[in-house]
């Protein structure tokens, strides 16, 4: 029997880790690892893309304003085409912060210029001057049904709309959210999850990241992934509620 | 000095008084009351005097002490603000302090540790006068406070462009400080390192990862510390100036101290350097820079990084009973790397003790522990007896070293100080505190409890 192994992108992995986006990818490793499983992890930057690999999950982190517009100009010169090929064939996706927004149509700034974003999936994000900071909680709900508390940290000031087809990721129990009006948080769309909680998401919120690696997982074994303890990710998760209040 | 400076000098000092009497280790109120009185009063008392400011993300406090060791070494004399004081308000009342009723200060030289995003504020009465600016490095800090890491750049720029007359001490092997480099000034002087620090050092460069100025990705002779090193970049041809203070070889790392050859503008001098850490020799290169341009000779210079006691807070000792404590104040990523090296260093074996606030001095966004590495740190602390959490946060930080592969069954979570503290003094080890700054502020209170303990400056 051979050993079974997932492979994971860390998309733009050295100009998406804004702020400790490098969790995310360490949590879905040590999480396949104490289940016995592999990880392989390509790290793709400008100018590279591997077409023919087969990935599992792609994970695209936060970014700098300072690099945005190389970043565009290389995700078209790249990576569009295959990108979206990915999202449409099923593949699990994980998109935080500026990579949320990148996935989306466009940008649009204060003075109505519009940034072409991949048009992945039927999100736009317009400027605003309201800073959306501080830890935030939303409630999601599972494949299976049953909803479970995300608490992370969201510092935006774009707001982004959801369109037709896209579905929200959470709905808001505490914060903003897309835009901190419509009372949702993030998009879903096949298996992209996207979410304004930037940085290290998943550490702590280990259902969904368990989520993640249970699609994957299936779509590549069609098998279910086994359970695993998350008593510590949990305590940390519940502790910061309980001080949200939420 | 006009009658209304002369006013809000003495009322500077009567708020001083109050608040010693109300045992208040407050040092921001008195400035305020003066600025009120007199905005432009940093001007006025400055006016006569030598001024030396040191900013960046990290390393200014040690930087400042350092300085002013040498400048003591020299015969003269200097006052300082309070270690953390750091904004407007803290260094007008240091000035305040510093200064007769008759609004004269007597002192040689003002050493001004500055917060990058106050500096404009504190330097912009300074205009022409005599004023030395010494940049650390930059580095991501609270991103919740500053934005990202450009905006500090910009609000460090925006502070010396203050300053036509500026001479400026920067840090060769930082691209983001060498920048500053095409500010008006009266003179620039570099200090960094001519070789890599250790071996397998942190290479984590994201902070700094396209040219500044044509965005083109930089390479690397070598690399120090994160996006610190021999930097360059081949499309426009920015690159590492060469140091006129610089480190060219680390001969022997000692517990606590590092035995090293320097070329000091153009000199030889080999010196042990008593600062704990391989990274606060990017500390002492600075203020071995200050030195030289005040006229401090070698041999003396030699003679105080020799005989340099460790600043409280940023590596503190404290003996508890049998149980001896090590203070260490982390506050962000880089800094946090920075003392990870040190304890990989020490291969402890007695108690680590990992505190996280997410207050808004320690950043309200604890995403940061994510961009520490602490995978580097399992193996070398893996013989430790236990690892303690404390602080808000301490359940996440609980969970960042379950993550990095820490043995789990060594996990405590304390958030009750005194219950720590009590259980520290019980287990008689040797124990490293890595503590978040409000987690330090809070800690130490408790602490002086049971020990006494030296004041520590706090913002107000």
């Amino acid at each position: 029997m051979s050993e079974k192994s997932l492979h994971i992108c860390h998309l733009y992995y050295d100009i998406l880790n804004l702020y400790g986006d490098n969790g995310n990818i360490r949590t879905l490793e040590k999480r396949l690892a104490w289940r016995g499983i592999g990880c392989e992890i390509t790290r793709l930057s400008f100018g590279e893309v591997d077409r023919s690999a087969d990935y599992d999950i792609i994970f695209i982190g936060g970014g700098q304003d300072f690099e945005q517009e190389l970043l565009v100009k290389d995700l078209f010169a790249y990576k569009a085409e295959w990108l979206k090929n990915e999202i449409e064939k099923g593949t699990v996706i994980l998109g935080i912060c500026g990579g949320y927004q990148m996935l989306g149509n466009y940008y649009e700034a204060a003075d109505g210029t519009k940034v072409e974003f991949l048009g992945g999936i039927d999100v736009h994000t317009t400027a605003s001057d309201q800073r959306m900071i501080g830890n935030f909680v939303f409630d999601y709900r599972g494949e299976d049904g049953e909803s479970f508390s995300v608490v992370g940290f969201e510092n935006h000031n774009g707001k982004t709309w959801l369109g037709e087809g896209v579905k929200p990721l959470g709905k808001i129990v505490k914060g903003y959210g897309n835009n901190g009006e419509d009372g949702t948080e993030g998009a879903r769309y096949k298996n992209v999850f996207a979410t304004y909680s930037h940085g290290p998401l998943l550490p702590k919120n280990a259902r969904l990241a368990d989520e993640l690696l249970s699609i994957a997982y299936a779509r590549r074994y069609e098998e279910p992934l086994a359970p695993l303890e998350h008593i510590m990710e949990d305590a940390a998760l519940e502790d910061i509620r309980r001080q949200l209040g939420a | 000095m006009s009658a209304r400076a002369a006013l809000a000098v003495m009322a500077g000092k009567l708020t001083t008084m109050i608040l010693k009497l109300m045992g208040s280790g407050g040092t921001s109120l008195p400035g305020k009351v003066v600025l009120k009185l007199c905005p432009d009063i940093l001007g006025r008392l400055a006016k006569d005097m030598k001024i030396i400011c040191v900013t960046g993300t990290n390393g200014k406090t040690t930087t400042c002490h350092v300085i002013r060791d040498m400048i003591e070494a020299e015969g003269k004399t200097v006052f300082c603000n309070d270690a953390g004081a750091n904004l407007l308000g803290g260094v007008v009342s240091a000035f305040v302090s510093a200064s007769t009723l008759g609004g004269r200060v007597k002192t040689d030289y003002a050493l001004l540790e500055c917060d990058e995003a106050a500096l404009k504020s504190i330097v912009e009465h300074f205009g022409e006068l005599d004023v030395t600016a010494v940049v650390t490095n930059v580095f991501r800090d609270q991103l919740d406070r500053y934005g990202e890491v450009l905006t500090t750049v910009n609000k460090i720029r925006a502070g010396l462009e203050q300053l036509p007359n500026v001479k400026l001490v920067l840090n060769a092997d930082c691209s983001l400080t060498t920048s500053l480099n095409d500010l008006p000034n009266s003179g620039i002087y570099y200090f960094g390192m001519n070789a890599p620090l250790y071996e397998g050092t942190s290479s984590d460069i994201s902070d700094a990862v396209y040219c500044i100025h044509c965005k083109a990705k930089y390479r690397y002779r070598y690399h120090t510390f994160g996006h610190l090193g021999g930097f360059y970049c081949e499309q426009c041809g920015y690159q590492r100036q060469e140091p006129d203070v610089a480190l060219t070889k680390v001969l022997e790392w000692k517990d606590g101290s590092e035995v090293v050859e320097m070329n000091v503008f153009g000199k030889p001098v080999k010196a042990e350097v008593m600062l704990p850490g391989g990274y606060n020799l990017y500390n002492a290169l600075a203020a071995v820079t200050i030195a030289h341009l005040t006229g401090l000779n070698e041999d003396s210079i030699v003679t105080v990084l020799g005989g340099l006691t460790t600043h409280f807070g940023r590596m503190e000792q404290v003996q508890l009973g049998d149980s001896s404590l090590n203070l260490v104040l982390v506050k962000n990523p880089a800094g946090f790397n920075e003392v990870l090296q040190f304890l990989i260093q020490q291969k402890p074996t007695g108690n680590i003790v990992f505190g996280l606030n997410d207050n808004y001095a320690d950043g309200k966004d604890i995403s940061w522990i994510y961009d520490v590495e602490f995978e580097r740190l399992t193996g070398a602390a893996a013989g430790a007896k236990g690892y303690y959490f404390t602080g808000k946060r301490a359940f996440d930080m609980q969970l960042r070293l379950k993550y990095a592969d820490f043995d789990t069954d060594k996990f405590h979570v304390e958030k009750d100080y005194k219950a720590l503290i009590t259980r520290l003094k019980q287990e008689g080890e040797q124990t490293f505190l890595v503590l978040s700054y409000t987690c330090m502020l809070e800690f130490r209170d408790k602490l002086s409890e049971f020990v006494p303990l030296k004041k520590y400056a706090r913002e107000q």
